[in-house]
């Protein structure tokens, strides 16, 4: 072992705590989430051991046993057995193992250490074996396994530095350990794994567990998909009530600087990109920070606490209906953050069609990037009133309402794609549900924290660089006084010919000029009008004032508004989701397939929505 | 007095603990059985049926197998016969 850095693998059960193991090893920030099969491919980071020689650790999707069910846990295979092109194979392991579910996790790692790498077992989750009542021997259980054990709590960060002295004198005194065959069948490795969890616990209390009573009440048939629907309901209400005096705070701050800008320099090309591209277009979609924000902090909830399983079983029944299974309904959850890490964790889905079929709805879910527009429209048509005396938001229950929308539209077309280009065995959902954790603050905030900056970065690259473009294009060739200086640039042009396509579904040259350069990015729809009307605002100090949102609702019809929202649902207007689609289905025939349904179904979901609302009077 | 069961784990009571007498393998593909052996459910394994379903259908069905709660499809509990836990 000289010379080369060693590199250490993290094996074991899915949700054991490998990922928390490796961020409290590396400083890295990998996802973890309280839910089997969150992570989905193999990640390296860098550690050192106590006197400071460097290590390379290997984070793994968890699997149950050597025989992979799923994409993600071939993964863990074959890195393990060094199968994977390109890479070596792993100079030790470190089997992860829940402490307070033994008899299950022991059976993998028996697999494990057949195989005769320098192997250290971490026994992880010592404190929830504790408050269920079992007492471990540590060192019982390595006289059984033939390998050092460590205890550990990795969210606490305990055991840490003893684990990687053990990992360092598991790879200098190794010996090749060839005869500690895996008992040969499934019978006798659970019996194997029985007796050595048997040996190893001390002390069994039985406690009395609330979680049951919390599953009693959350899985319940009726009242857990009504606890279901509230949660989603009250996050949907939160975006926009609690949310709105951060997000005002933030446009005033905006406001500002655009005022000051204006009043501190000379009239030229420069100021004209600030005010206008930058701070006007740009600016427009900063300001969804707060309720993007609160939309993840309620999604990290549901994640850390358990409670995503939960959901899945409560939406297996419907989604079986469909084709689909329960587990499916994980991604798509998730995809209310964002798709692309929806569809990248549609890789834990067993079978292969209903995984396709879930990649290509995951766009359907209503994703952050969705909020701005949403937001803007809304607010702009919808008064902020109370339904009839309650305190429930008018507003807020429009949102969930399209929320509802995206979902009911992607239900309805797994039906078809399951009956048509995606048919197959109808899907099968088995999976383990983790015990409930309170979630830790610590991990939220950093990870809101992560989310707020890849927020702010893609607002600084793509959406900043799509506006910019969008900037000149309107602003050349100058228009002659007495004409809109929008409608006679070169992009003005262009939005007038695709005005022509979209005008039957009851879409203005305002949207017209917005929907192209939000093909990049769905915000950039909102970014787009910003700095249309800033152009056309010029220096009237007043127009500029006049928020987005009035100079919309002062422009468009009702039924143009409703109608662009039924567009947005459908739109599959993302290219990071076309990409990832691409690479996800290893080729070009689903993406493309992706996008063509979806703004078929988008046209058609607009110009029924126009229709409809033209005809109660609402032109 | 004896509690009467319904013979096979899609049917038997919720919140009663059953013994695994036999499992149909023929009945389910080869991955979802090793999936269930995974899960620790096994001829002679002892289980609680927890929670079955919504107002949308009987599936799936929740239960705990040892220290682990697990959730499988009715399809797979109806090839599981069971018989009353000692
Ligand atoms: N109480 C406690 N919770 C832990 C400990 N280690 C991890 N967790 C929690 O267990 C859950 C799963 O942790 P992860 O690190 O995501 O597990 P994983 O093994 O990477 O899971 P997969 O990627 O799905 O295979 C999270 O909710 C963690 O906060 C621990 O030592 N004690
Ligand atoms: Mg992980």
């Amino acid at each position: 072992m000289t010379g080369a850095i060693p590199s250490i693998a993290l094996v074991g059960n899915p949700n054991a705590g490998k990922s928390s193991l490796f961020n409290a090893l590396t400083g890295a920030r990998q996802k973890i989430a309280n839910y089997p099969g969150v992570t989905v491919e193999r990640k390296t980071g860098h550690a050192s051991f106590a006197d400071g020689r460097p290590i390379s650790l290997i984070d793994l999707p968890g699997t149950y046993s050597m025989t992979p069910a799923s994409l993600d846990e071939a993964v863990t295979r074959d890195v393990v057995l060094g199968k994977l092109d390109g890479e070596k194979r792993p100079d030790a392991l470190i089997v992860v193992l829940d402490a307070a579910n033994l008899d299950n996790h022991l059976c993998f790692a028996l697999e494990l250490l057949a195989l005769g790498l320098p192997t250290v077992v971490a026994l992880n989750m010592l404190d929830l074996a504790a408050r269920d009542g079992l007492t471990l021997d540590a060192e019982r259980l390595s006289k059984e396994l033939g390998v050092p054990v460590v205890p550990t709590v990795a969210v606490r960060k305990r055991g840490l530095s003893e684990l990687l002295v053990a990992v360092d004198g598991a790879i200098e005194s190794h010996q090749p350990r060839a005869t500690v065959a895996a008992p040969a069948n499934d019978a006798s490795l659970r019996q194997r794994a029985h007796a050595i969890a048997n040996a190893a616990t001390v002390d069994e209390t039985p406690v009395r567990r609330w979680t049951q009573r919390v599953d009693n009440v959350v899985l319940h048939p009726v009242g857990g998909l009504i606890i279901l629907v509230a949660l989603m309901f009250v996050m949907f209400q939160a975006v926009f009530s609690w949310a709105t005096p951060f997000a005002d705070a933030l446009e005033g701050a905006i406001g500002v600087i655009q005022t000051w800008v204006v009043g501190t320099f000379p009239d030229n090309f420069l100021r004209g990109l600030v005010v206008e591209g930058l701070l006007a277009g740009v600016g427009a979609v900063v300001v969804f920070l707060p309720p993007i924000l609160f939309l993840f902090f309620f999604i990290l909830l549901l994640e850390a606490s358990g409670y995503m399983t939960r959901a899945a079983f409560l939406m297996d029944g419907l989604m079986g209906k469909v084709g689909l299974s329960g587990r499916g309904f994980i991604p798509l959850l998730s995809s209310f953050a964002c798709a692309v890490p929806g569809i990248m964790a549609t890789r834990s889905i067993p079978d292969e069609k209903d995984r396709l079929t879930t990649i290509l709805i995951a766009p359907l879910m209503t994703c952050s990037a969705r909020l701005p527009v949403y937001t803007l429209i809304i607010g702009a048509f919808i008064p902020a009133t109370n339904v009839g005396g309650s305190p429930v938001g008018l507003q807020g229950l429009v949102l969930f309402g399209l929320f509802i929308s995206g979902i009911v539209g992607a239900l309805l077309v797994a039906l078809v794609l399951r009956r048509s280009v995606t048919k197959g065995n109808a899907a099968g959902f088995m999976m383990e549900m983790p015990r409930y954790q309170w979630p830790r603050w610590n991990d939220i905030v950093i990870a809101l924290w992560q989310r707020a900056w890849i927020f702010l970065r893609r607002a600084g690259t793509i959406i900043a660089a799509t506006t910019v473009i969008l900037w000149l294009l309107l602003t050349f060739p100058q228009a002659p006084a007495g004409q809109s200086q929008v409608e006679y640039s070169v992009g003005g042009r262009i939005a007038s010919g695709l005005e022509v396509v979209v005008a039957p579904i009851g879409f203005n040259h305002d949207i017209a000029l917005a929907l192209i350069p939000a093909m990049a990015a769905r915000e950039v729809a909102v970014s787009a009008m910003a700095t249309a009307n800033a152009i056309d605002a010029g220096d009237d100090e007043d127009a500029m004032a006049e928020a987005l949102g009035d100079r919309i609702a002062g422009r468009w019809s009702i039924a143009t508004a409703l109608a662009f929202l039924a567009w947005f649902v459908f739109a599959p207007q993302c290219i990071s989701t076309i990409a990832i689609t691409r690479r996800e289905t290893n080729g070009w025939k689903w993406p493309l397939f992706m996008v063509g349904y979806l703004f078929a179904l988008a046209y058609a979901a607009a110009g029924i929505t126009y229709w409809t609302a033209v005809a109660f009077g609402l032109g | 007095m004896t509690v009467l069961l319904e013979n096979v784990l899609d049917r038997a009571p919720l919140g009663v603990m059953v013994r695994i007498a036999r499992i149909d393998w023929d009945a389910m593909s080869e991955d979802e059985g090793r999936r269930l052996r995974e899960f620790g459910l096994m001829e002679g394994c002892e289980v609680t049926p927890l929670h079955r379903g919504s107002i949308f259908s009987r599936d799936p069905l929740a239960l705990t197998v040892g220290r682990m709660k697990v959730i499988i499809r009715a399809r797979q509990a109806a090839a599981i016969t069971v018989e009353p836990a000692a």
